[in-house]
């Protein structure tokens, strides 16, 4: 069975750092979200997860670029390149790296939900034809995507799966499980096209897109979560799950 | 109730064609001795690119293998994808009439549409399509076995007037087979005059309620085919061994592993948002029972037919009582049981089990398989 083969220590360095689980919940309306999948090398994929996550037949990078109009910090922006995965038998997001166009939501999204985040720019614009999502750190474009041609889905038709965002917590190092709400009011679908990333600004340099899946964009309100389950990032997810 | 094998072919990492063809061996051998104890039929999946979990990919080729070396056990092409990126439906009705005679007339034909991005993507296939891909080829594959020459003008494949041969030997045809995964689907079955082949665990309720809406459905369909089959088949995990505590510390270990490698597909609806899949349609196993006793035995999920004979006499009663006509079981997975345990299991099995469910002169009539009601 194939199953993570990062050491969870190398990845430590770069990882958030939580003060406390004691985490409310959160309910953000107005979120729009672009997400877009697309297959990597199966073979290197092992090597981005921690050996508690199985991969995904094939590897998928999952990307997800939300606006969110408004919020305790203002609003803001961010951008998530995650890798498919399974914990245990359910299936998950890892979190790779995030950007984030506000500093003060940035924090918070670090210290309370184990967002691993830089600042920078992000940008998610809505035509007719494509919706286009870029996403910059000083300056400089790191990631560009966009949806082809959007075209009208039922709500309840796009999937989101829960993040498993590493970080530092009062606990260690652990995966902390963020199963945002997603309460979808209009859905769209298009043609998936990755125009740039920069795999290796995202910590990462062997995530290469090889063919996109799909492309959905939402919008609807989400619903950040109080923290329920944390991972122990090196034994399976039978062992190492831990409640809140 | 009739009892059947069904077999995924799941191969441990690392692979090898050594290892592989231990697990292809392994099965025929469980096909024989089937036969042997007077199992019904053994299906064989089809399935591609799915590691480890399955690498039946050419369940045809498998199934004819297992028609010549038995005699009597019937043999499942279930299913065989209809997807036309996957299989034209000329050479679906070819290669099942072809194994229907090598077999002497004991084909069943199952047919599906594929519930992974793995595969369908893998084939560039559209999932939006694959439904009305799949009610194509229902309608025309017997056509192709019925009529002496065979014309068709549809959405997913055309053909100018062709004599598809060679035709079934049994008559009028086959019966045919849809795989349920999604609830409803059992209901595109029974509107068209197919048996429900049942290939996702359900508690006992909720598959009460589906074969008691396939049974209500199927009395008005309009069958695609000569013949309708109203069975329905479940699937199931056998593990019978005389001690219980053994039994569940193995059956445990079996679907365990068959489930996280089921999980561990890419299921097409987390990878591709769309109408035409609406739940992910796997074939996980009921989760363990919650209980505060200890033992492995007492956390066996409901229905699952792991256990000393009198457990999985008990569930099999079960699913008689909810309508089931036949259980199709998984034997192993990833070779996960030893070879000679897997031998032994089927014969206690058969020793133990399979008599108290004989044919019953008074049971509701099922009808044999190409002499079922003719429309």
């Amino acid at each position: 069975m194939l199953i993570g083969l990062r050491d969870p220590q190398t990845l430590a360095s770069r990882v958030a750092r939580m003060p406390t689980l004691d985490t409310a919940a959160l309910v953000l309306d107005g979120v729009e979200t672009l997400q877009l999948l697309c297959e990597i090398e199966s073979a290197k994929t092992s090597l981005l997860l921690p050996p508690s996550l199985h991969p995904t037949l094939p590897g998928i990078v999952n990307w997800q670029v939300q606006h969110f109009p408004t919020s305790p910090w203002g609003p803001f922006r961010l951008a998530q390149t995650r890798i498919e995965c399974r914990s245990g038998l359910r299936p998950r997001v890892f979190l790779l790296r995030a950007v984030c166009d506000q500093r003060d939501a940035a924090l918070a999204l670090a210290e309370r939900w184990g967002f691993a985040v830089d600042d920078g720019s992000v940008t998610l614009d809505r035509g007719y034809d494509r919706i286009e999502a870029r996403a910059a750190i000083d300056g400089r474009g790191i990631l560009r995507l966009e949806l082809r041609d959007p075209e009208t889905l039922r709500p309840d038709d796009v999937q989101y799966v829960a993040n498993l965002n590493l970080a530092e917590t009062p606990r260690g190092l652990r995966l902390v499980q963020v199963d945002a709400d997603f309460r979808v009011e209009r859905a769209e679908r298009g043609r998936p096209r990755v125009l740039s990333f920069d795999a290796a600004s995202w910590g990462e340099p062997d995530v290469v897109p090889l063919q996109p899946v799909s492309a959905s964009f939402t919008v609807g309100s989400v619903t950040l979560p109080s923290l329920r389950f944390l991972c122990r990032p090196e034994v399976s997810a039978f062992e190492g799950t831990e409640k809140v | 109730m009739k009892f059947g094998v069904f077999f995924e072919l799941s191969v441990p990492r690392p692979f090898s064609p050594e290892g592989e063809r231990t697990v292809i061996e392994n099965a025929l051998e469980q096909v024989r001795v089937a036969d042997e104890l007077g199992f019904e039929t053994v299906w064989a999946v089809e399935h591609h690119f799915l590691e480890e979990y399955s690498h039946c990919s050419a369940p045809e080729l498998f199934l004819t293998a297992a028609a010549m070396q038995t005699q009597r056990i019937r043999v499942g092409h279930g299913a065989v994808v209809c997807v036309p990126e996957m299989n034209h439906p000329i050479r679906i009705a070819e290669r099942a009439a072809f194994l229907d005679i090598l077999s002497g007339g004991r084909l069943e034909l199952g047919t599906a549409r594929s519930s992974t991005w793995t595969e369908l993507g893998g084939f560039g296939a559209n999932p939006d399509d694959t439904k009305k891909d799949w009610d194509e080829y229902v309608r025309a594959i017997p056509r192709m076995w019925l009529e002496e020459r065979t014309s068709w003008d549809g959405n997913c494949f055309s053909m100018p007037e062709r004599a598809v041969l060679p035709k079934p030997l049994q008559r009028p045809h086959p019966p045919m087979w849809v795989t349920v995964t999604s609830p409803g689907t059992e209901l595109d079955a029974a509107e068209r005059g197919l048996g429900a082949l049942g290939v996702a665990a359900a508690g006992f309720a909720e598959q009460e309620r589906r074969v008691r809406e396939y049974r209500r459905r199927i009395q008005i369909c309009e069958p695609v085919g000569a013949v309708v089959n109203d069975r329905v088949a479940t699937l199931n995990y056998l593990y019978c061994h005389p001690d219980l505590d053994q039994a569940a510390a193995t059956g445990f270990r079996f679907f365990g592993t068959f489930s996280q490698l089921n999980a561990h597909l890419l299921f097409t609806r987390e990878a591709y948002p769309t109408s035409a899949y609406q739940s992910l349609a796997n074939l996980a196993p009921p989760p363990p029972k919650k209980t505060l006793d200890p033992s492995l035995a007492a956390r066996l999920p409901e229905g699952v037919c792991i256990g000393d004979p009198e457990r999985v006499a008990e569930a099999c009663r079960r699913w008689e009582e909810v309508g089931i006509d036949q259980i199709n079981f998984l034997l192993n997975a990833s070779e996960t049981v030893p070879q000679d345990e897997v031998l032994a299991s089927l014969r206690l099995f058969a020793r133990e089990v399979m008599p108290r469910f004989a044919d019953d002169p008074g049971a509701r009539a099922v009808p044999a398989p190409g002499t079922a009601v003719a429309r």
